[in-house]
């Protein structure tokens, strides 16, 4: 294995010493860092952020503060008919009284762990829900896409295998632009961005595919549906 | 498969007479066009963008070795292990023997041209474990027994009614014309293959040198479920598809999506290092990443390393006049378009008549204007073409042609000369300023579409003009 690590590595070599120069070139035209934001800037990012969610077919619902986030996410899960959910650990989610609200809308969230466990029977058990919740770490306003930094109590499938799809997010968490979200992550995680967890998921709207004669179509693989819950206050 | 045998004229051919074909293909790639020029235009600085796409392409090609020697020992400090495969026969090797040893009997696979480019597939069923494309387009060619059309859109050249029947015969499904009924059909099918799946085998449009990370693009959701819900997850990347950073990461997700199909991001980016960690409840247990050779460190020392920054965006394919009239199958590699002529002679040389390709270009220019990373694809087909004239590769009228061309570009006289030549032919012969019937071989060009006539003023006439005037 680590023959062949050496042979690929000195054919590349070999290669470079004819063509390193130009490339190098070529590679110091232009800063390499992407720009904070590529569109002309908006003042009022939550305005912003609904409005490019909703060219994407996701529902945002503003609330002006916790109340009424779980208001409205207990009316999802009632119009759903939810008798179970999967969901991040309630505390990342960040929206306090979910408990309460699960209780009295007779939901159960079922136990998401499928690690080092009978993993093919788990996601038997976790399939038919019909509704997952998930908190985000960022919103970005001028793709109306969520990112979301998975790890310990915040599990990849609370936002991929239901087909509705509750995500909350703060108005604070907000920026204008890919970039400004990319210096955000790398301010908090540091040079290692993976050193507690595997993934991070750039979410931009529901599930979609136009595979058959261009047809847009929602809820191919992931959530059909996706909702997301901005607090204001 | 019979496409594979045909040969090129043959496939260009049938491809020319299929009218369902034709408007399957003027109906994407028209659409991806629109949509791929309203979100350039939305920007505030398109040409920043792909300029620094450019430049950080260029740097990853230029320290190629540091990168995948970073990436590579990330990715086992995170967990993850690692295959340098040399070539597509070791890639193959790698994964069956896992797939083998783990006890592996079915896997999901989302979509990865260079796991077509080395025809894994057909090497684990043989190995006699069943393999399920499940990209929507990917699945239903599967189900067809075809090849990708199209990098972007697989199946583009299929009719609803062809994708019923086929979820009729495969799937037991009623018959449908309704779109969102047969894509629920599918998710219903598949979402039980990924459930019960042994392995997920992804490709990465982006490995992330410094985080030890690659990174997943797609809009259904297909490759999330591949990457997290299988106990084992192996990415397939050729060594060229990487970047320095995260930031660098940053503009490119931004030039692939507004390139590929005019989105400001793609619905879903997946940016995965290393397995689960302990503290994490779901994600693979096993991460493998093979990084594929293939012939591409060959290519990064000639004249067509600027090939290896290509991103695999669709943009040229879409606007291509060639590609339009005869879609990918009849390129009959795994690439098609303008990129696809360029990049089957040198990454599938021992394709029959690989060497064809680079002669299916008017050479309009339009593709290195289309292209994120402006590659200069016309420049490129040209030399290869120099290439098959010199290994007596070409065909024969092509011999003939660029003899022809050598003469007529050395020889300032000789060439305008000859455009005005073709002006007066023009005049003569072409009715309403356009041909109707071109000699063999393009006559099948003709056939369904005109040959715009030689304008009665050459370029150069018009431009002695200009300057003329300029002058006065
Ligand atoms: S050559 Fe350029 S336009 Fe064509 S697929 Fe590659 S990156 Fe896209």
């Amino acid at each position: 294995m680590n023959a062949s690590r050496e042979r690929m590595l000195a054919n590349i070599r070999a290669s470079l010493n004819t063509t390193r120069a130009t490339l190098d070139v070529e590679a110091t035209r232009m800063p390499h860092t992407a720009p904070p934001f590529v569109h002309r800037p908006e003042d009022d990012l939550v305005a912003q952020f609904a409005a490019e969610f909703a060219k994407l077919e996701g529902q945002t619902h503003r609330c002006a503060d916790e109340a009424s986030a779980l208001g409205v996410i207990a009316d999802i899960l009632r119009a759903h008919h939810a008798p179970s959910v999967i969901a991040w650990e309630h505390d990342k989610i960040g929206l306090p009284g979910l408990d309460e609200l699960f209780a009295e809308c007779g939901v159960v969230a079922l136990d998401p762990h499928i690690v080092a466990t009978d993993r093919k029977e788990r996601l038997q058990m976790l399939e038919p829900a019909p509704v997952c919740i998930s908190g985000a770490d960022v919103g970005i306003a001028e793709s109306g896409s969520l990112l979301i930094a998975h790890g310990d109590g915040k599990p990849r499938i609370a936002s991929l295998l239901a087909p509705i799809h509750i995500a909350v997010l703060r108005a604070s968490q907000l920026v204008r632009g890919l970039g400004e979200a990319i210096a955000q992550v790398r301010q908090e995680r540091g040079a290692d961005l993976f050193a507690d967890a595997s993934n991070i998921t750039l979410i931009t709207g529901p599930s979609r595919t136009a595979d058959i004669e261009m047809t847009l179509t929602l809820g191919i693989h992931g959530p059909r549906e996706m909702h997301v819950v901005l607090i204001e206050k | 498969m019979t496409t594979q045998t045909l040969s090129f004229y043959n496939r260009v051919d049938d491809a020319l007479r299929d009218g369902s074909l034709r408007t399957a293909l003027d109906r994407a790639t028209s659409r991806f066009i629109g949509n791929r020029a309203a979100a350039l235009a939305a920007l505030a600085g398109p040409d920043a963008l792909r300029d620094q796409a450019r430049a950080i392409r260029a740097y990853a090609l230029a320290h190629l070795d540091e990168l995948l020697n970073q990436l590579s020992d990330n990715v086992e400090a995170h967990g993850g292990r690692v295959c340098w495969a040399e070539d597509g026969a070791a890639a193959r090797r790698y994964i069956t023997d896992l797939a083998r040893e783990r006890g592996v009997k079915s896997i999901v696979k989302s979509k990865s041209m260079a796991s077509e480019e080395i025809h894994l597939n057909t090497a684990l069923e043989q190995a006699g474990i069943e393999v399920i494309e499940t990209d929507l387009g990917e699945y239903i060619i599967q189900l067809a027994n075809e090849t990708p059309s199209h990098i972007i859109a697989p199946a583009i050249h299929k009719t609803r009614e062809q994708v019923s029947a086929l979820f009729t015969q495969h799937l037991g499904e009623p018959p449908t014309d309704d779109v969102p009924a047969m894509t629920r059909a599918a998710r219903r099918a598949l979402r039980q293959r990924f459930l019960r799946a042994d392995m997920g085998i992804s490709g990465v449009n982006f490995g992330v040198a410094d985080s030890g990370a690659v990174t997943v693009v797609e809009n259904e959701g297909n490759a999330r479920l591949a990457t997290t819900v299988p106990r084992i997850h192996v990415a397939i990347m050729g060594i060229e598809r990487i970047v320095r950073s995260f930031e660098d990461l940053g503009v490119m997700l931004q030039v692939l999506a507004r390139s590929a199909t005019g989105q400001k991001l793609s619905v879903y980016t997946s940016i995965i290092s290393g397995p689960a960690r302990p503290n994490e409840s779901d994600g693979p247990e096993e991460f493998h990443l093979v990084l594929l050779d293939n012939g591409r460190s060959q290519i990064l020392g000639g004249k067509y390393a600027e090939t290896l920054m290509c991103i695999r965006c669709g943009a040229c394919l879409n606007i291509c006049p060639v590609y339009q009239a005869i879609g990918g199958h009849a390129y009959g590699g795994v690439y098609s378009g303008p990129i696809g002529a360029v990049l089957t002679p040198l990454l599938q040389p021992d394709l029959p008549e690989q060497h064809t390709l680079p002669f299916a270009s008017s050479l309009c220019g339009a593709c290195q204007e289309a292209c994120p990373v402006r590659i200069a694809i016309p420049d490129l087909l040209l030399r290869l073409r120099a290439d098959a004239v010199q290994q007596g590769k070409a065909p024969p009228i092509e011999r003939l042609a660029m003899e022809g061309y050598r003469v007529l570009m050395t020889n300032p006289a000789l060439y305008r000369a000859s455009g005005k030549l073709g002006g007066i032919a023009s005049r003569m012969f072409g009715r309403k300023r356009r041909f109707r019937q071109m000699p063999p071989p393009l006559h099948l060009w003709t056939r369904k579409r005109d040959f715009p006539a030689f304008p009665a003023e050459t370029f150069t006439e018009r431009w002695e003009k200009r300057r003329k005037s300029d002058e006065r």
